[in-house]
């Protein structure tokens, strides 16, 4: 069940909040304001507000608002598949994202997937939904058919979606969104016997198999399953709106199918969210910790206390993935840390969080801070805590801060958390799995630096390393990733899918460099890279990103100072950088004029420099930098 | 849901579309912005507030909103 709907007083405000800027028609106006009220909206709201949404001209809000991010979505399918959009808009309005359709002519997926000249593929969209759905089989079946005919067709359809796949990975930058088929029950029940019905379940189950594992050997395309949708009990179909309309998946179901859709879009324009922040009494353990001590907090023992328990495990399974876990609390810190390092039926403990904060100072402050220690943008914070007041006063204060209100039923704590995938990304990488260990090293670091009565005297210590070097293949996930995850420190803010990355590395023109960096404290992993290519005599820096874990340590002068230096050994006589400017982006303003570049000029795209190679800047003395370049480049 | 008002006031504020009690009667086609995906919507919509099934397959058939509207409250 929708917890929202539970809670008193949100529905009525959001709903008629939107409402009445609708008729005032002030929704282009204020739709930045859309996403704080969508925050709260029940299943019903999103898919009420979703339709007004919809009818808002996408360029008009965009005259408004230049700097709402806009994602380029095209819809295609079997059936009629316009349903979607409405869910859709609002999935992407609650993530502060506009959504601009491109709606394909109805069962036109094949054409449209098939011919690389096709509308859809020239709309050039960021995401390419392919919306399949059970009559794409039966509706090629003559009667009476048998569980063998719907095999053959199952295998027809599999080959076709196949090629698909693959012409879509040549013709298009983009994401392509599959879905398994729900096998509706009007056509398993009729097979009278079992035997046959089974079969049936098989057959399309292993269907359903073949098109998930299209996932694991396509980059591009993405396969959501739609059977743990349908296990929570939202309808397959709604047998009219099938015969009569076409629309043969639900309208709950397309709802349902739009949120993970929704978290794409968000982890496609970079802004997956990183951190875990929990509140403790009430949330991770049942009881008042200052109150009942540590004896007496529910934790793993009796009806609740089972509950709090396999709500920690499953924050613990999200910290193993790279998420970083954070505790925020209104408590004394010694009794929390005994908890915490002491306490034997807890499943999470101290060493599973980068920073437990238990103290008595007003949430948002903590969170402020927890923030700025480990680097990270307030919209990357995702904070859980059953009190209602705590949650208004983040969402007051710190509006980018997602949060998600759990109530007084610890049983449904894990639904609450995972209703939406807040954490979702594309693929894993080995970062994601060391990332915790990273940023608590990260933390050491800055105790360290505070032993020291200089910067310059803490650098010699730390021993940095770097390693500038080409990417190779199974760089090329992290690599996407750092375009993708990265904000701050990222020249142009040009977001790369692993395919894009391949095709860089395929290009005899292009440069592209991973950076490893790593000191006394650890490695840090793949944190940088530099994509760029060769045209005539000069070298263009297309993009120059850095993970925020490891800015002030001079890496990227050391290896601005290596490129740099590598292009005037190959002869170029010039490099040429570019800045675009991004919401989050300024702190990278002046990259390039910092080290001896001179303004080319600025138009739309940004702000170019150009260096000509001269007088190059040395790599810093604090660390040992080491290259390993291809051998030269190619001119364009 | 009892009158035309009540409906024209629903068509407005949830599907956002520009109709009014004068111009309700308009063929479909007329409609600004209008979709035959509103149609399904609007005949599950008018089912809930009327506690009386409503046939999809007449909805469909409506050449304008005051058809709709006749064919699922006065049948």
């Amino acid at each position: 069940m929708d917890q929202s709907r539970v809670r008193p007083g949100a529905r009525p405000v959001t709903a008629a909040r939107l409402l009445a800027m609708h008729r005032d028609g002030e929704l282009v106006a204020g739709y930045r304001q859309v996403r704080h009220l969508l925050a709260d909206a029940t299943s019903e709201d999103i898919q009420r507000i979703g339709r007004l949404l919809a009818r808002l001209d996408v360029e008009e809000v965009l005259q408004r608002h230049p700097d709402v991010p806009v994602v380029d979505v095209a819809i295609t399918g079997h059936g009629t598949v316009a349903p979607l959009v409405t869910s859709l808009t609002a999935e992407l309005a609650r993530h502060g994202l506009l959504l601009r359709p491109y709606l394909s002519t109805f069962d036109g997926y094949v054409f449209d997937l098939a011919d690389p000249a096709s509308t859809l593929y020239a709309a050039r969209p960021h995401l390419v939904l392919c919306v399949l759905d059970p009559m794409i089989v039966f509706d090629e079946l003559s009667t009476p058919w048998t569980p063998s005919d719907v095999e053959s067709v199952l295998a027809r359809k599999l080959a076709t979606l196949k090629q698909l796949v693959c012409t879509f990975e040549a013709a298009s930058t983009g994401v392509l969104v599959l879905n398994t088929l729900p096998l509706p029950h009007r056509y398993a029940a009729q097979l009278v016997d079992h035997r046959s019905r089974a079969r049936l379940g098989a057959v399309w189950r292993e269907a359903n198999t073949r098109l998930l594992s299209l996932a694991a050997t396509h980059a591009t395309t993405v396969v959501i399953d739609l059977d743990p949708i349908l296990a929570e009990g939202v309808r397959g179909e709604d047998v009219r709106q099938s015969v009569y309309a076409k629309a043969h998946l639900s309208p709950e179901l397309l709802a349902a199918y739009a949120r993970p859709v929704g978290h794409l879009a968000r982890n496609l324009t970079g802004r997956t969210d990183k951190c875990l922040v929990l509140d403790l009494d009430q949330t991770l353990w049942g009881g008042v910790l200052g109150e009942v001590g540590a004896d007496g907090i529910e934790v793993g023992e009796g009806y609740r206390g089972e509950a709090f328990a396999s709500f920690q495990r499953v924050v613990r399974q999200l910290g193993a993935q790279g998420v970083l876990l954070a505790a925020v609390s209104k408590n004394d810190p010694g009794p929390v840390r005994a908890v915490l390092t002491d306490h034997p039926r807890m499943a999470l403990q101290d060493r599973d969080f980068v920073r437990v904060a238990a103290n008595w100072r007003p949430k948002h402050e903590n969170l402020a801070e927890l923030a700025a220690a480990l680097n990270l943008g307030l919209d990357s914070l995702v904070f859980v805590d059953d009190s209602a007041y705590e949650c208004g006063l983040i969402r007051h204060e710190l509006p980018d801060v997602t949060v998600v209100r759990v109530d007084d039923e610890p049983a449904r704590h894990v639904e609450a958390l995972l209703r939406d995938g807040w954490f979702d990304v594309r693929e894993l990488t080995a970062e994601d799995a060391r990332r915790a260990v990273m940023y608590r090293e990260e933390l050491d670091r800055k105790d360290f630096l505070t032993s020291f009565g200089s910067l310059a005297e803490y650098l010699r210590e730390l021993g940095v390393r770097v390693e500038l070097a080409a990417v190779e293949d199974a760089d090329v996930a992290r690599v996407s990733q750092l375009t993708l995850r990265t904000n701050q420190f990222n020249l142009t803010t040009e977001r790369l899918q692993p395919a894009d990355v391949r095709r860089r590395l395929a290009d005899p023109a292009a440069l592209t460099l991973a950076m490893r960096v790593g000191d006394r404290f650890g490695d840090n992993g793949l944190v940088g890279a530099v994509f760029a290519h060769r045209r005539g005599d000069a070298l263009i820096l297309d993009n120059f990103v850095l993970s925020c874990r490891v800015f002030s340590r001079g890496v990227e002068t050391a290896c601005l100072s290596a490129l740099l230096g590598h292009a005037r050994e190959n002869g170029l006589r010039q490099v040429v950088g570019r800045y675009r400017p991004s919401l989050r982006n300024a702190v990278v303003k002046d990259f390039y004029p910092r080290y001896g570049f001179v303004l080319d000029g600025t138009d739309d795209a940004g702000t170019t420099f150009r260096h000509d190679l001269v007088d190059i800047v040395a790599s810093p003395e604090h660390l040992t930098l080491t290259t390993s370049f291809p051998m030269s480049l190619e001119s364009t | 849901m009892n009158t035309i008002d009540d409906f024209v006031t629903l068509v407005r504020d949830e599907l956002g579309l520009p109709v009014t009690a004068e111009n309700v009667g308009r063929s479909l086609d007329e409609i600004p912005g209008w979709d035959s995906v509103h149609l399904l919507w609007l005949t599950t919509t008018l089912e809930q507030a009327t506690g009386n099934p409503v046939s999809l397959a007449r909805a469909l058939e409506a050449r304008s909103l005051e058809q709709l509207y006749r064919t699922a409250v006065r049948p």
